[in-house]
């Protein structure tokens, strides 16, 4: 028997080559959780020979690992690798050794997608989409595996198959991890059941194998092979079929399996709900996808007619003499195990290679070399494993997201969860830059300013499940009519799980300072919706228990406030599906009198959509502001700089800062009540306690002297510094020219690393507090920066200006935008600047309606959208004009004002690939031809707002390269 | 590139500006600028053909020298960059060329020797021995560190230096050249030289720069506008005002008018304007200065502090402004350019305003222009009105000679004294020529009159 299934699954996946860059990587390790995952799903039937995992971030470096003769079963690339397109890649090596299984893994479909039209992808064996489930890396390995055992295992041990056909690249990804891991747990359960050990180990390599098939001839072919050993199917209704799509394929498919074999079950999947007729008459079961119980439904569906089970300490004759499911277990068994069996596992390297499944390489690195003979006994082998295991789970926890614990958690620098779920978009992002600034050692590499994520705990989804399902929040949140019925309800909300009350009440006794509580929704700062600003933060003093749970019902609300619900429509994702984790940290800065604040808030971003002077895009931009980084979000008033060129400023006296935010700290904030329903005092959604301060009371809270200069109107200069009589404005010179502290240096490196760690250009959030001995800068957010791909070139010469509505060499998207038919103008000679909140409330109501209708639409006028100062431009929030497809900023007639550049603005006009032309006496090239629209028939009209609908819609088009765009009058075919 | 000459001209304009155009080719603003010299000019020209015969005319639209020059420098990351570097002479009838210095990248010869032309003119008006000239870089500062500011000047000084001095030529700032780059400038030229000298104006208040600088426009065209009021025997005691905007020039237009008795009821931003009846007097206005120059607050802000005051926002695209709609005697543009359309003059003289005196340059437009001349009432243009500012840098000239430095007391009392003597020369004039009373011939005609006579009275250099 034994010699038996050792032959079963000869052919491994032993050695996998992962091209992707750091964040990717990161992704995989998404929480810390692959790890504790992997052991109970993988390495629970898996026994040993667990795959190694080499991680790269270059094509090159593949191609130089290939042609030293590195051997590997399997090469798995992501869409993000540092030196060319997975494509090439796949080219590249194909033309060195065609028969290593070469699976691409992208992360978002419209990327890929973009690839296939522009690339191709023919070279692959296999494409997947991630989805957040670490399983799809075990489906995809095991995938292959089953095709390469299937002959030999069939043929020789009778192992069954099931065949699926699917050839939805999205849902497949979707579908092969639930169907493995189903198959899998099943194998598991299986395996309690009282058999002896062998049986067991022959239960879990001789799982059904799965054979994926994308076409109708695939499937065929598995058919005629194996049909003595299928033991089920599952069928999409419709697949490839010679060439085309053959929406009643499956249907067909099931005709022919039943045909041969009447008792074969059959699961026919479709999102078309009126195949079910047809599918019961051909003899098979029916399952709607995207239905609400489908796990359930594929679960029960396996358990009637499937059947099947850590690291698995054995005896050198094969028994079972210990098991472990994590780390912490294995430590536990270490303890105890037989020495026989610490001799068996540690002379196969078994340890090493556990460990590197789990991508714990350091530790594995760390083990490899010392062979068993190295040691003087068997105690000091298991003492030293112990030891390194210990350091490891240790320094492991450092820069992750450990689980709280009060006499664990460090207030200076913990940064924690509780409660199960996700942790959400931010809060991920934020534990990334923890390990980063870790594993580059950051912290203190620049001298006077420390670098660090502000200690916090991490509030899981399931909390905010639990906290809906208790007090009944979701149907009513999601019927409600207006966001304050929402925050209202949800304020009052009385039950919130106590386990997290105990938990927040716990964090309070260690962090006394005020906090920041965050949103980090799921599906917030995914990396093509960056979700940015549309969810609450609110800052509040820590004065008491139920003001901290009132500041996190109230980020709880927001989930389903109108902006939050406006925003997703635009996406293909739903409400239903989003789900709130919440960052409660410690606020960046420090008290002065009644007011909390930093000395400098800024966003950092490493790439430059304007780059000036000697700057290149690659080289970043910043912008900072003094006080709260409100100032920033909003986009008002910022000092921009490049942290390759911080002495590059601008001297400027107007536009600059002359407020601050601070948090009021005596301000007492809305609290929901204990006890029987009682009214809530009158409470906006926005945070009331975040309040503007004028510079003079910066300079009496002794902060201003970091940031400011001065202007002397006697001698018409700028002084840095504010030890002169003068005008104060905000520069940031002292910071910038004089160095006071390293912030360009430290930003330039942050983004450098952020980048290579994330394989896109990232934003970071920052805060410094210079109040101390020790200065310290705060990261508050990191998280990828859309960039549109830019593949192709369109050429946009040669176009007559008077086929043209607007023309500009500042232009942001790529690509062509066809057929709107509605336009939204706000005019730039019927504007008025002293009603541009009018035309903003205007502009949401047509973009609301649109929204309804589903039709994008182009929207122009002056100045710049979704301005703070209302006297620059219409002060619209992103929520309110999301439905446009292109927006054109258009310059005043008679004042000068730069392109809108709020972070929160781009992040989402690149996410979305919404053309941007900024137009202007400054822009080269540019134009708007305000007589043409004006002549259009417009079917509603305002003083300040024309709709105007064609019969025959616009065409955008845009080069993203040479930033250059034209808007057609017509649709243009060529 | 065709010169267009609509206004009827007479023979002697359309050749003399023929000959220019074809020596000067490619100089479209140059042009420009004699065109409207040569027009304005030409009735003195046809009384006085002695001026004819000196070719006056036509040795002035050709400066006396000009200097082009390389001027390499590294920035930061050691690259070497060549911009190109200009200094116009262009006339010294009066005294030292004086003009400011352009750092900018449309600075081409033809704008510079347009600048340094009409530079002449609004020097000689100041009635200071002053010449006129203009130079400057195609250099951007814009987006460059303080070093590279700094080495550029010091490049840019490094040649200029053996062309001026305190009694040759006398630069100071224009665009892109303010206090800091005067320092620099100045600096090196003091390294270079080994002297310090008056050689530029602009310099900071402790190492040889004037008082009032700030000052000076506002309170100039308020002198201005009492010396017009004195014409008819009446002065600034007891008279209403209008002044627009709230930055350097209005506030000190504000702070004279109150110093001379009068009573000043409007200030504007470019979001609105409020209206004072009670009168904006010295309190409100040490607010309304703290409100503009510390916090940089909405001049909307003030109808807030002080009750009696009412706001009213500015309509975007409305045909005129409700400003210049007021019962008023005196108006003060300090603005900006154009904010008197014909509409708004007609507005003015119906709300019986009768002194009009231009702090900020060219606030009327020219259909406005012609309805206050038209309608008689002392309208001072602001190239006489506004003389303060140049004048100061004359001022600055003659304290560094002296190796003085005046009080703030001194210095406005010769400020006074000034724009007395531009007002006597624009009044002088006007009588001269048939057309009293009428200060934009005055003033037209007075600069080229002295510089033409020194020119005279030099001989042929």
């Amino acid at each position: 028997m034994h010699e038996d299934f050792h032959q079963l699954e000869r052919r491994r996946i032993r050695d996998i080559l992962l091209v992707s860059s750091l964040f990717d990587f990161y992704l995989f390790e998404e929480e810390g959780l692959l790890y504790e995952q992997i052991q109970s799903e993988y390495h629970g039937f898996q026994l040993s020979h667990t795959p190694e995992l080499t991680r790269i971030s270059s094509g090159a470096e593949a191609l130089e690992l290939l042609d030293r003769g590195e051997r590997f079963d399997l090469i798995i690339t992501t869409l993000h690798i540092d030196d060319m397109t997975p494509p090439r890649l796949a080219r590249e090596i194909r033309a060195k050794n065609r028969k290593i299984p070469i699976v691409l893994l992208a992360y978002d479909k419209r990327e890929l997608s973009d690839l296939i039209t522009h690339h191709g992808v023919a070279d692959f064996d296999g494409v997947f989409i991630w989805q957040g489930d670490f399983r799809l890396l075990i489906a995809i390995i095991k995938n292959l595996e089953d095709e390469l055992n299937v002959a030999d295992d069939t043929s020789r041990f009778g192992v069954q198959v099931i065949l699926v056909n699917e050839d939805s690249v999205r849902y497949a990804s979707f579908f092969l991890p639930l169907l493995y891991s189903e198959v899998m747990s099943h194998s598991q359960s299986l395996m309690s059941e009282g058999l002896n050990p062998a049986h067991r180990a022959l239960r879990m390599r001789a799982r059904p194998k799965i054979l994926l098939s994308s076409t109708w001839e695939k499937a065929m072919g598995y058919l005629e092979q194996y049909e003595h050993s299928v033991i089920g199917v599952i069928t999409d209704a419709g697949f490839t079929r010679g060439g085309v799509h053959d929406s009643r394929a499956g249907i067909a498919f099931t005709r022919q399996v039943k045909q041969r074999f009447w008792d074969i079950p059959i699961l026919v999947q479709s999102t078309n709900p009126t195949l079910v007729g047809e599918a019961q008459a051909a003899g098979a079961m029916f399952l709607a996808k995207g239905s609400p119980t489908f796990r359930d439904d594929v679960g029960s569906f396996l358990r009637d007619y499937f059947g099947f089970g850590d690291f698995v300490f054995r005896a050198r004759d094969g028994t079972e003499v210990g098991r472990a499911k994590d780390l912490k277990s294995l430590e536990e068994q270490l303890r105890v195990v037989p020495d026989e069996s610490l001799l068996h596992h540690g002379s196969r390297n078994d340890f090493s290679n556990w460990f590197k499944a789990r991508t714990e390489f350091q530790l594995a690195e760390r083990l490899r070399p010392r062979k068993v003979s190295d040691y003087d006994s068997v105690a000091e082998l298991r003492e030293d494993i112990i030891r390194q295991l210990r350091e490891h789970r240790s320094l492991r926890q450092r820069g992750m997201l450990t689980v709280f614990s009060s006499t664990t958690f460090d207030p200076a620098s913990s940064f924690a969860r509780t409660g199960g779920g996700s942790v959400g978009g931010k809060a991920r992002g934020l534990a990334f830059l923890n390990t980063l600034l870790s594993m580059e050692n950051l912290r203190t590499r620049f001298d006077g300013l420390d670098i660090e994520v502000p200690a916090g705990l991490v509030i899981g989804t399931d909390v905010f499940d639990q906290f809906l399902r208790d007090n009944d929040l979701r149907s009513f949140a999601l019927s409600a009519s207006t966001d304050e019925e929402i925050m209202h309800r949800f304020i009052a909300a009385e039950r919130f799980p106590q386990e997290t009350v105990d938990r927040l009440r716990e964090l309070r006794e260690l962090i006394r300072e005020p906090l920041a509580v965050r949103s980090s929704s799921l599906l917030e700062d995914t990396q093509f919706h960056p979700f940015a600003g549309i969810y609450q933060t609110y800052m509040i003093p820590n004065s008491s228990l139920e003001e901290l749970l009132t500041a996190i019902k109230r980020v709880y609300a927001s989930t389903f406030y109108r902006a939050a619900r406006d925003y997703i429509k635009v996406t293909s994702l739903r409400v239903e599906d989003e789900k709130m984790a919440v960052i409660v940290q410690r606020m960046v800065g420090a008290p002065r009198g009644q007011r909390f604040y930093p000395e400098i808030s800024g966003v950092a971003r490493s790439y430059n959509f304007y780059p000036a002077g000697p700057q290149k895009p690659e080289d970043g931009i910043a912008a900072v502001a003094l006080g709260l980084g409100k100032t920033i979000v909003e986009g008002g008033a910022t000092v921009r700089f490049c942290p390759k060129y911080p002495d590059h400023m601008q001297q400027f006296l107007r536009d600059t800062q002359r407020t601050f935010y601070a948090l009021e700290m005596g301000r007492i904030g809305p609290i929901g009540r204990i006890g029987p329903m009682s009214p809530i005092g009158p409470i906006s959604i926005e945070d009331e306690r975040i309040v503007p301060f004028d510079l003079k009371t910066a300079e009496d809270d002794n902060t201003l002297h970091w940031v400011a200069s001065t202007y002397s109107a006697e001698n018409d200069a700028l002084y840095d510094g504010i030890s002169r009589a003068g005008t104060r404005v905000v520069t940031f010179a002292p910071i910038l020219r004089h160095r006071l502290i390293p912030l360009a240096e430290a930003l330039d490196e942050l983004c450098r690393i952020g980048t290579h760690g994330i394989g896109t250009p990232v934003e970071i959030e920052f805060a410094v507090d210079l109040s101390g001995e020790s200065k310290r800068l705060g990261l508050l957010q990191m998280r990828p920066l859309v960039l549109s791909r830019e593949m192709d070139e369109l050429n946009l010469s040669d176009i007559p200006a008077e086929r043209l509505i607007c023309q500009s060499d500042q232009v942001l998207g790529h690509g062509v935008i066809r057929d709107l038919r509605d336009i939204v103008v706000v005019g730039v000679d019927t504007f008025q600047r002293s009603r541009s909140h009018d035309a903003a409330r205007e502009v949401a109501k047509l973009n609301s309606r649109l929204l309804d209708e589903r039709r994008g639409y182009l929207l122009i006028g002056p100045g710049r959208w979704g301005s703070l100062d209302p006297l620059l431009g219409i002060p619209v929030k992103w929520d309110q004009i999301c439905g446009a497809r292109t927006i054109v900023e258009a310059g005043f007639r008679d004042l000068s004002i730069d392109p809108s550049q709020g972070s929160h603005f781009f992040q989402n006009l690149t996410a979305f690939q919404i053309g941007y032309f900024s137009v202007s006496p400054r822009v080269r090239n540019s134009f708007v031809d305000w007589d043409w629209l004006a002549a259009q028939r417009a079917i509603h009209e305002t003083q300040l707002v024309r709709h105007i609908r064609l019969e025959e819609g616009v065409t955008v088009k845009m080069n993203g390269r040479e930033r250059r765009g034209v808007i057609l009058k017509a649709n243009d075919e060529r | 590139m065709g010169f267009d000459v609509e206004e009827k001209v007479s023979p002697f304009v359309e050749d003399f500006m023929a000959e220019v155009q074809a020596r000067n080719p490619a100089e479209p603003e140059f042009h420009q600028a004699v065109f409207e010299v040569a027009q304005s000019v030409g009735i003195v020209l046809e009384r006085h053909p002695e001026y004819r015969a000196a070719r006056i005319l036509e040795r002035m639209v050709e400066a006396e020298r000009v200097i082009m020059f390389r001027v390499p420098w590294l920035d930061d990351r050691g690259e070497i960059h060549v911009n190109r570097g200009f200094r116009i002479e262009m006339n010294s009838a009066l005294g030292p060329y004086k003009g400011g210095l352009r750092f900018h990248p449309s600075v081409n010869l033809g704008i510079l020797k347009f600048l340094a032309f009409e530079q002449v003119f609004k020097n000689s008006l100041t009635t200071l021995p002053m010449g006129g000239g203009k130079g400057g870089s195609d250099f951007d500062p814009k987006g460059k560190s303080n070093n590279e500011i700094m080495r550029f000047c010091q490049a840019f000084m490094a040649e200029l230096f053996r062309h001026i001095g305190a009694d040759t030529d006398v630069p100071a700032g224009d665009i892109g050249v303010g206090g800091r780059e005067i320092g620099f400038l100045f600096g090196m030229y003091k390294k270079l030289r080994n002297e310090f000298t008056g050689v530029l104006t602009g310099k900071g208040l402790n190492w040889g720069g004037s008082l009032i600088r700030p000052e000076a426009t506002g309170y100039g065209a308020v002198y201005f506008a009492s010396e017009m009021l004195a014409t008819r025997g009446k002065s600034l005691d007891g008279k209403t005002c209008l002044v627009s905007g709230s930055g350097n020039v209005a506030q000190y237009t504000v702070e004279k008018i109150l110093d001379l008795g009068g009573k000043v009821v409007t200030l504007s931003d470019s979001t609105g304007f409020v209206y004072d009846d009670s009168g904006i007097d010295r309190e409100k206005l040490t607010w309304l200065m703290e409100l503009k120059n510390v916090r940089r607050g909405r001049i909307a802000e003030y109808a807030e502090q002080f009750k009696e005051a009412t706001y009213t926002s500015l309509e975007d695209g409305a045909d005129h402004n409700p400003l210049w709609d007021i019962k008023a005697d005196c108006a003060f543009p300090s603005a900006t350019q154009n904010e008197i359309n014909a509409k708004d003059a007609a507005n003015l003289l119906r709300n019986g305003v009768y002194v009009v005196a231009e702090g900020s340059n060219m606030p009327t437009t020219p259909a406005g222009v012609s309805r206050f001349v038209d309608a008689g009432i002392l309208y001072g243009p602001g190239k006489a009105a506004n003389a303060g500012g140049v004048a100061t840098s004359g001022l600055e000239m003659s304290q560094n000679s002296m190796r003085m430095t005046w009080s703030r007391e001194e210095v406005d009392e010769k400020l006074h004294g000034i724009m007395h003597r531009i007002h006597q020369t624009c009044v002088e004039t006007a009588d001269r020529f048939g057309t009293p009373g009428n200060y934009v011939n005055g003033a037209n005609i007075g600069g080229f009159l002295k510089v033409a006579d020194a020119m005279m009275d030099q001989g042929v250099v």
